[in-house]
């Protein structure tokens, strides 16, 4: 018998480490392609940006080309269109290519994009290797206030690249700075006279526009950071503050010398960006991003693909295991008898719909008032299951009466009432009864007030937003709880209240 | 707050006192020792009640089986002659249900505590037997019309109204141990220890008391007679054992809890076996039930006959 606890001890052990390792792999899958996160949060923002090109045809044929943003570590191309009329669209990896005729009138054209989180960081920044440095051409003054800015460059903290970002942006403004600069500089001169300084010391360095992702941002211009090959890899600098790394929110359009927008057979063309963010279900953001990671397959096949009314449903049933588990530790592992195995779970269920202390004194309410209606009914002298049927049909009228009088006084203690399973309140005050008339009113009541414990106990499992969200999102742990469950089965050590019952035999020894 | 946790015993001293708890019974004995199909044996009293009498146990005895409701109306012709007699479910459990009439007439009831029913009062009782208030999972039921036990003058100083009775745990064939029951005035003359009836461990070879408690508390005289507990002593254990070691022979479960009662004219009597033993005899014999049920795997001999098995427990030489 011993090897045979023991085999099956290892079986089980077998089966929860196998179902560990499954639902690892599962839960890695799912929070980096799926993009399903640990926390309840919902909803996935969803950025739209919006690029209006606009400009003055010239006459000729008409080809414009607006770059599309670079495949990002934080972000994923959710969805672009083109809104251009009368213009023939094409795309290819960098930009968008709209052509047409001659035209007359100014021209509007949009390019919408919806961007959204990117939990899969695959994106990686191509790290083509930069040409040769092409060294600004400045007259022989200019060069020697830049070899004069270079030099004391070099007082200020940080790489070289840092140091003259720092320098350039001082406050009050260097005096050799504000010689070399033009006035009231935009972003894209800073960026280009960093970019001329740095080549001067023969680093390589580009130009990057794109848009910072801020909610509400409207029709502004590009922002501007540069790129310096520093130690053999393209590195991001911001050009007011000098900080490395392209920040999360940021998404690059286009790099080096090429044009945000392009227009042929047309002048005074200008592009403007805006930006909104709106929010989008977590769980319909996963077919997306299952798509982009080749899960086409197991993603149909999953749970997160059925209709929302059948998801919720299978919401609320994920929270079983969990709950029936609370109640397995309950009876074998702390010892605690309640009336029936699951009436507790089912209590709990009820909490969870009705709020826990409107239910929890509806509850009290409904029994003590079921339990007074059993005892007159006991005088008739009714067979049992007539007498036990007349206490269901008992049950379901006092709801009604407290679902009436809940609505007109507006109490949710009364209106509560309708969320409690009828046959296992009626069952509840039958065994109550009877335990009251055979043994006493103390035993009756202290087998109610430890189901209602365990029930409170396992509310407070199940009600938690954050558990209730894990356990479907993340269904396989269902698998682990399988087995813990299993495992429990084969506990034959002592419960927590033998501890106490038996407490006078270990006394008795010492 | 420390003192309550005094309360506790922590596990490992509990396990080398050698107490078995609920889940190690369940696993390690029960389920090891006692096969499902024969359950209903011991569950079903009147299988129990047929099989005693084959192979020579003594019970009270039958005077009838209610088994439909429209037979309830009947009951009164079936006792017959009787005196006095107890109304049993065939599949209760721990007492429930049991009426014990000591006296009536056509209208009036009387029973074993002095309450007093009326006949619609019977006629109802026996009905809810039929339909299963009283048995495991509320099936339909059967009702047993029984003679009443004359139980024995050597205990009234120990018990407060009620029937005391001898649980002797028998495993694997061998009396493991045994503990007398005594009805209390808090217990309402029942023999249900979790009510606050008095167990008294009893030693396996003797009979005599070893230990007494009530309440899980250890006491030295009845709450309600003062009766000194410790000079309990039952009589004719060796009899006691026997219908014990009888009921392992008949039923074949390695785990068994038999009920006896001692009556005045027709000596010791089994009330009824028990597949499922409670752990409480632990604590009115203050000790384990483990190590002796250890022992008893371990190093007891097999293939003995009950006479043999009863002779090695109770230390008597061939």
């Amino acid at each position: 018998m011993l090897n045979k606890l023991k085999s099956v001890r290892v079986m089980l052990v077998a089966g929860l480490v196998l179902s560990l390792l499954f639902s690892a792999v599962q839960i890695y899958q799912k929070t980096k392609y799926w993009g399903f996160s640990w926390t309840p949060k919902q909803k996935t923002p969803v950025w739209t940006i919006e690029a209006h090109v606009s400009f003055e045809p010239t006459g000729d044929p008409i080809k414009v080309s607006v770059a599309r943003p670079s495949p990002s570590k934080d972000f994923k191309l959710l969805d672009e269109d083109v809104v251009a009329p009368k213009y023939k669209v094409e795309m290819n990896e960098k930009e968008v290519l709209l052509t047409s005729s001659p035209k007359k009138s100014n021209q509007d054209v949009y390019y919408r994009v919806l961007l959204y989180d990117n939990v899969d960081g695959s994106g990686k920044t191509t790290a083509d290797k930069p040409k040769k440095v092409v060294k600004p051409v400045l007259d022989e003054q200019a060069r020697d206030v830049a070899m004069e800015i270079l030099e004391s460059a070099k007082q200020q903290e940080g790489d070289p690249v840092q140091q003259i970002i720092r320098l350039l942006n001082q406050n009050p403004q260097d005096q050799t700075v504000m010689a070399f600069m033009p006035e009231r500089p935009t972003s894209k001169e800073t960026a280009q006279t960093i970019i001329d300084l740095l080549a001067l010391k023969d680093i390589s360095a580009r130009m990057v526009r794109g848009v910072k992702l801020q909610e509400g941002r409207k029709t502004f211009t590009p922002d501007v950071m540069i790129e310096a090959y520093v130690d053999k890899v393209w590195k991001t600098y911001d050009i007011v503050s000098g900080k490395k790394g392209l920040p999360g929110n940021f998404i690059i359009f286009q790099r080096g010398s090429n044009f945000l927008v392009d227009v042929a057979g047309g002048i005074n063309s200008n592009i403007k960006y805006s930006v909104m963010r709106s929010l989008s279900s977590s769980f319909k953001m996963a077919a997306h991003r299952a798509k982009y990671s080749n899960q086409d397959t197991s993603f149909k096949y999953s749970i997160y693909s059925l209709p929302l009314n059948q998801q919720n449903a299978l919401k609320w049933l994920m929270i079983f295991p969990l709950a029936i588990l609370v109640v397995v530790i309950m009876r074998n592992v702390i010892g605690i008898s309640t009336m029936g195995t699951f009436t507790p779970m089912l209590i709990s269920m009820s909490l969870v719909e009705t709020g826990f202390f409107a239910g929890l004194a509806c509850f009290v309410l409904l029994t003590g008032i079921g339990v007074a209606i059993r005892a007159a009914l006991s005088k008739l002298n009714l067979l049992l299951v007539p007498r036990i049927s007349a206490v269901v049909v008992f049950v379901i009228l006092i709801m009604q009466i407290f679902a009436v009088i809940g609505y007109n006084w507006h109490l949710s203690i009364a209106s509560s009432a309708l969320f409690f399973p009828i046959i296992i309140t009626a069952w509840i005050i039958e065994r109550a009864s009877i335990i009251w008339e055979e043994e006493s009113f103390k035993a009756a009541a202290k087998q109610v007030i430890f189901s209602l414990l365990v029930a409170i106990i396992t509310y407070f499992v199940i009600v938690n937003e954050t558990i209730r969200h894990i356990m479907f999102a993340f269904n396989e742990l269902n698998l682990v709880i399988l087995f813990i469950i299993m495992l429990l089965g084969t506990y034959t050590g002592y419960r927590l209240t033998e501890l106490k019952r038996f407490s006078p035999l270990a006394k008795a020894k010492k | 707050m420390f003192d309550w946790f005094k309360n506790f015993a922590s596990p490992s001293s509990l396990h080398a006192a050698g107490v078995l708890g609920m889940n190690a019974r369940n696993y390690d004995i029960i389920a090891a020792n006692n096969k499902r199909r024969l359950y209903p044996l011991v569950d079903d009293k009147v299988i129990t009640k047929n099989l005693a009498r084959k192979i020579g146990i003594n019970t009270p005895n039958l005077i009838g089986v209610i088994s439909t409701q429209n037979q309830v109306s009947n009951f009164l012709q079936m006792v017959g002659d009787y005196k006095e007699f107890v109304i049993k479910p065939a599949h209760g459990s721990g007492g429930k249900g049991v009426l014990v009439i000591k006296s009536y007439n056509e209208t009036t009831f009387v029973t074993a505590s002095e309450k007093m029913l009326s006949y619609n009062e019977v006629y109802q009782h026996i009905s809810n037997i039929l339909s299963g208030l009283y048995s495991l999972g509320g099936q339909y039921d059967v009702a047993l019309l029984e003679e009443m036990v004359h139980f024995s003058n050597q205990f009234s100083d120990y018990s407060f109204q009620g029937i005391p009775d001898v649980r002797v745990i028998v495993y694997q064939g061998f009396p493991a141990m045994a503990m007398m029951r005594l009805a209390t005035r808090e217990s309402g003359g029942r023999a249900n220890l979790h009510q606050g009836a008095v167990g008294v461990g009893l030693d396996i070879k003797t009979g005599k008391a070893i230990a007494a408690v009530q309440h899980n508390k250890p006491i030295f005289f009845h709450p309600d007679t003062n009766a000194d507990l410790m000079q309990l002593q039952v009589p004719f254990w060796r009899e006691h054992l026997e219908i014990a070691v009888k009921g392992y022979e008949m039923t074949k479960l390695g785990y068994l809890g038999a009920d006896i009662v001692l009556d005045k004219f027709r000596g010791p009597m089994m009330l009824e076996l028990n597949a499922r033993p409670g752990l409480a005899i632990q604590i009115a014999n203050n000790r384990g039930i483990d190590n002796v049920l250890k022992e008893i795997k371990n190093n007891y001999p097999k293939n003995l006959n009950y006479e043999e098995r009863l002779d090695f427990v109770l230390g008597v030489a061939k």
